[in-house]
């Protein structure tokens, strides 16, 4: 018997009351479900704390729900609009392409370009064999499919200008291969004794045949899966550059032009399909124009990673914003997913008068050791701003990690954190399964880097009571659910609101608000989102960075698709991948990814401290400074008994862990900042931020660099604003322990009550020097 | 990066990994310990003598075929330990039937079969 799983996403991230949200949801082992909607106010089962805290909400959508198994598209292709069938050749014709194999020898068939159905054997097309060997392959049906093959294999990461050609009167068909590589754009250089050229031809039994559905494809072709349903199968793992096709067989010179850099222009050519056409200085979108006469343009499927570098790039620009025609490099993965594209199961109009806050839609279905749960993730913002609060989900950052298998694939990841993993069931189911895709922590299997990740599938970290493996401790959602429960259980009334909103909307989004709190990682953001916050607080907002590692990574999204963002990784900064040379540029919108640091925007420049370090196992707490005493900031630390704050916590029992940041004057952090305390005696775990050393040494640990280590911080802003800054990624889960009684929430309602109340901010009068210290 | 799994029976750098590898476990093998040991049980997590942390330095470093995790049998009261298939797509193995009643236990029963394998191969 099938065991009971559902997953389901919704089609959007944030909602109001009274709008209509889609549930898409897959079950296995059972056809129905009952579904209740939630309200989450805490995740963590830690049992040193609260544990998990759900409140079931009336809903008219609550109750058993019909579900079924849905199917999902992995991979990434282009398929080409041809209504007319005009790529349905009778006769003679010519494929061309440059590419760029990044998993040649995968061991499975890949069809770069053609009409091709692999699964009857129908059309034609050129791809790669098991062993990594260029074919041409063309079909009457699965037992008339005629191959030629190059006599030497590809190499892995190296440009090659590829053509087959097919004379209908001879019966001659022909598969070019050469090798296109220079000093930059390959992996090899000229050194290399490898053998990059092959010329095969044969006389084939006949032409193909063409079925009128089979669709045109780049990077793979159809297929049909176990129950006979349409796909595309046979992916490619690589980059495609300018590619087309002929109704005629060319002739050596005439690939030989073509090869070299010239745009056919014989009135043959059916398709020429220019991969850098329509780029723009903020971006590039999924469709690759045809500019032959009859415009077949082909669209992008689970968003093939555009804007890299082409067969011809020189490596002088390492942009395509400065020399787009040498960027036309599309790069594909048979892994890649941006979006289940699954049926919506059920429309759920919220009801009015719903509160603002974190909700899912509970599903369970079996019973007992065999029931199945899921609780399908999204947030309410108010229909109009109505609280002096706003929590600020940073959906971005649970974008980036979404879905992230860290502790299975990389071998760097046990040592970072210092500590072996912990994977519950669903890691390792997740590890087990191919159809919910990969986050931008991830490599793709071919060792690129995934740079798109999106909420239009199922993401298991974001499940309310989930632990990060890697780190044994709540992350992401289930860790910022303690800021939520901590309000909760206090006065202050408060709405949410998410990195979607934020982006959408500016700095309008924060401005009817007293006081915003961010969540405990903050990390990635758009360049809008860092806008908007520093607009907000210079106009006199009052901001509570309530985590670490924030405002640190360039994040893009693209405002039609919002579910899917962007983001590239440079080489300064913690990175669990590199992105290419020449490839670090988002094609969402033309930003340098990588962190903001590099950028001239430090998040000491924002909210006064910035990343010092990260690391796992034990935590720490702060212990007050002397600027802590100041008359001027003295109120925030009022009730603290003593000099600790935060010797204890669900992660790890410190405030202070998981990622530190620090004040520092040389990356910005305001002239005026007061340091209210800071942590010490991390371990070597903890190891100084990459990005704040020239050289790697013996000694940037814990025990041995006094910046490993979290300040907490505050200062006033122009107009009446502040900053307070908790410092480190590990503060929101001390919040909760003896039920919300103790120092670091003491520390933080001390804040928030000055925050919100109307007026100057406690300390304001306290201007003599001499008289400022208590 | 090259592919996540390719054939690397060319890569003659294995023999210099391997060679740096044995040298190493050769040397780790003469600081294993009781109080070594006694360390690790009393504090996993912590900071630990140069001795404790070299060990885990190594164990942290080894391929992902040959690492250990934990997997969570029930949450904070049951643990097992797990071999990791290093392979995308193949779940970890249990390595014994062992169930551990807290991450700490578990995390030194981890531990203690690392420095079994260090000893016996």
């Amino acid at each position: 018997m099938t065991p009971v799983r559902l997953f389901g996403y919704t089609d959007k991230i944030s909602v109001r009351p009274g709008e209509a949200v889609q549930f898409h949801v897959s079950a296995e082992g059972t056809d129905t479900a009952e579904a209740q909607l939630v309200r989450l106010i805490h995740g963590d089962q830690n049992p040193a704390g609260p544990g998990f805290i759900e409140e079931e909400v009336a809903c008219a959508a609550n109750g058993t729900w019909q579900v079924e198994r849905q199917t999902t598209q992995v991979g990434s292709f282009l398929e080409v609009d041809d209504a007319e069938c005009r790529l349905a050749f009778e006769g003679s014709f010519t494929l061309f392409a440059f590419i760029h194999p990044t998993w040649p020898a995968s061991g499975k068939r890949q069809n770069v370009i053609g009409r091709w159905d692999s699964d009857r054997g129908l059309g034609y097309g050129i791809g790669l064999d098991e062993r990594g060997c260029l074919q041409f392959r063309i079909g009457r049906g699965n037992d008339t499919v005629e191959c030629l093959a190059a006599d030497v294999p590809l190499q892995v990461q190296m440009w090659y200008f590829v053509a087959a050609t097919f004379d209908a009167g001879t019966r001659r068909a022909t598969l070019y291969q050469a090798g296109v590589g220079n000093r930059y754009n390959g992996l090899l250089g000229k050194v290399a004794l490898v053998d990059y050229d092959s010329r095969t031809s044969a006389i084939f039994g006949a032409r193909p045949e063409n079925l009128a559905g089979t669709p045109f494809l780049m990077a793979g072709s159809r297929g049909r899966d176990p129950q006979q349903r349409e796909c595309v199968s046979e992916l490619y793992w690589g980059k495609i550059d300018r590619c087309g096709a002929f109704d005629q067989a060319l002739q050596p010179g005439e690939l030989d032009a073509i090869k070299s850099g010239l745009v056919p222009a014989m009135d043959s050519l059916v398709a020429y399909w220019d991969t850098s056409k329509g780029y723009t200085d903020r971006g590039i979108g999924d469709v690759v124009v045809d500019v032959g006469r009859h415009e077949l343009n082909a669209r992008g499927y689970n968003r093939p990673v555009r804007g890299q570098t082409g067969w011809n790039w020189d490596g002088h620009t390492d942009c395509f914003r400065l020399a787009p025609h040498e960027f036309g490099g599309i790069e594909f993965h048979a892994d890649a997913l941006t979006d289940c594209n699954w049926r919506a199961t059920k429309v759920v109009t919220l009801p009015r008068g719903l509160r603002s806050g974190c909700y899912a839609m509970r599903l369970r279905s079996g019973s007992a050791r065999g029931l199945g749960e899921e609780h399908v993730v999204f947030f309410v913002r108010p229909e109009k701003p109505r609280a002096q609060i706003a929590f600020l989900f940073p959906t971005l950052t649970y974008l980036a990690l979404a879905n992230e298998r860290l502790s299975f694939d990389h071998p760097e990841r046990e040592a970072m954190t210092g500590q072996p993993a912990v994977l519950s069931e669903i890691d390792i189911e997740m590890y087990t399964r191919a159809d919910f895709g990969l986050s931008t922590y991830d490599m793709h299997a071919d060792g690129s880097g995934v740079c798109y990740s999106s909420y239009h599938r199922p993401i298991m970290n974001m499940r309310p009571r989930y632990r990060m493996p890697s780190l044994d401790v709540a992350s992401g959602l289930a860790a910022d659910l303690s800021i939520i429960a901590w309000l909760e259980q206090s006065d202050f009334d408060y709405d949410v609101l998410t990195d979607e909103d934020l982006h959408r909307d500016g700095s309008a989004a924060l401005a009817p608000y007293a006081c915003v709190i961010s969540g405990s990682r903050p990390e990635y953001c758009t360049e809008r989102m860092l806008d908007a916050t520093e607009d907000y607080v210079a106009d006199g907002g009052r901001y509570i960075y309530a985590g670490g590692n924030g405002f640190n990574a360039a994040a893009g999204i693209r405002d039609s698709q919002p579910w899917i963002m962007e983001c590239r990784r440079r080489d300064d900064g913690y990175k669990p991948w590199i992105s290419r040379y020449g490839e670090h540029y988002m094609a969402t919108d033309g930003m340098r990814g990588g962190p903001w640091k590099v950028l001239g925007r430090p998040t000491q420049k924002l909210v006064g401290i910035g990343l010092s370090s990260q690391g796992g196992g034990r935590s720490e707490p702060y212990r007050r400074m002397p600027d802590s005493y100041h008359r001027t900031v003295s109120w925030i630390t009022k009730g603290v008994e003593g000099e600790i704050v935060g010797d204890f916590g669900l992660a790890n029992h410190g405030a202070a862990g998981l990622a530190l940041d620090y004040y520092d004057r040389a990356l910005g952090t305001p002239p005026h900042t007061r340091i209210i305390a800071s942590s010490g005696g991390h371990t070597d775990s903890y190891v100084v931020n990459q990005q704040l050393v020239l050289y790697a040494y013996l000694g940037l640990y814990g025990s041995y660099d006094w910046r490993v280590h979290a300040d907490m911080t505050y200062f006033t802003a122009p107009n009446g604003g502040a900053v307070f800054a908790c410092g480190s990624v590990a503060f929101a889960q001390s919040l909760p322990i003896n039920n919300f009684m103790n120092t670091a929430s003491r520390v933080l309602a001390n804040v928030v009550e000055a925050f919100v109340r109307p007026g100057r901010l406690p300390g304001f009068a306290w201007v003599n020097e001499e008289k400022q210290w208590a | 990066m090259l592919p996540l799994e390719y054939d690397r029976s060319q890569d003659r750098d294995i023999i210099v990994r391997d060679r740096f590898d044995t040298l190493r476990r050769e040397f780790l093998r003469t600081i294993v310990t009781p109080e070594v040991i006694e360390e690790h049980r009393r504090s996993p997590l912590g900071q630990h003598s140069e001795r404790l942390e070299r060990l885990l330095i190594y164990f942290r470093q080894r391929p992902l075929d040959e690492r250990y995790a934990l997997r969570t049998v029930e949450p904070f009261g049951k643990y097992q330990v797990v071999r990791l298939s290093g392979h995308r797509g193949t779940p970890p193995r249990a390595v014994d039937e062992t169930i551990y009643a807290s991450a700490n236990e578990a995390l030194h029963g981890l531990f203690l079969h690392c420095i079994r394998d260090l000893l016996e191969t």
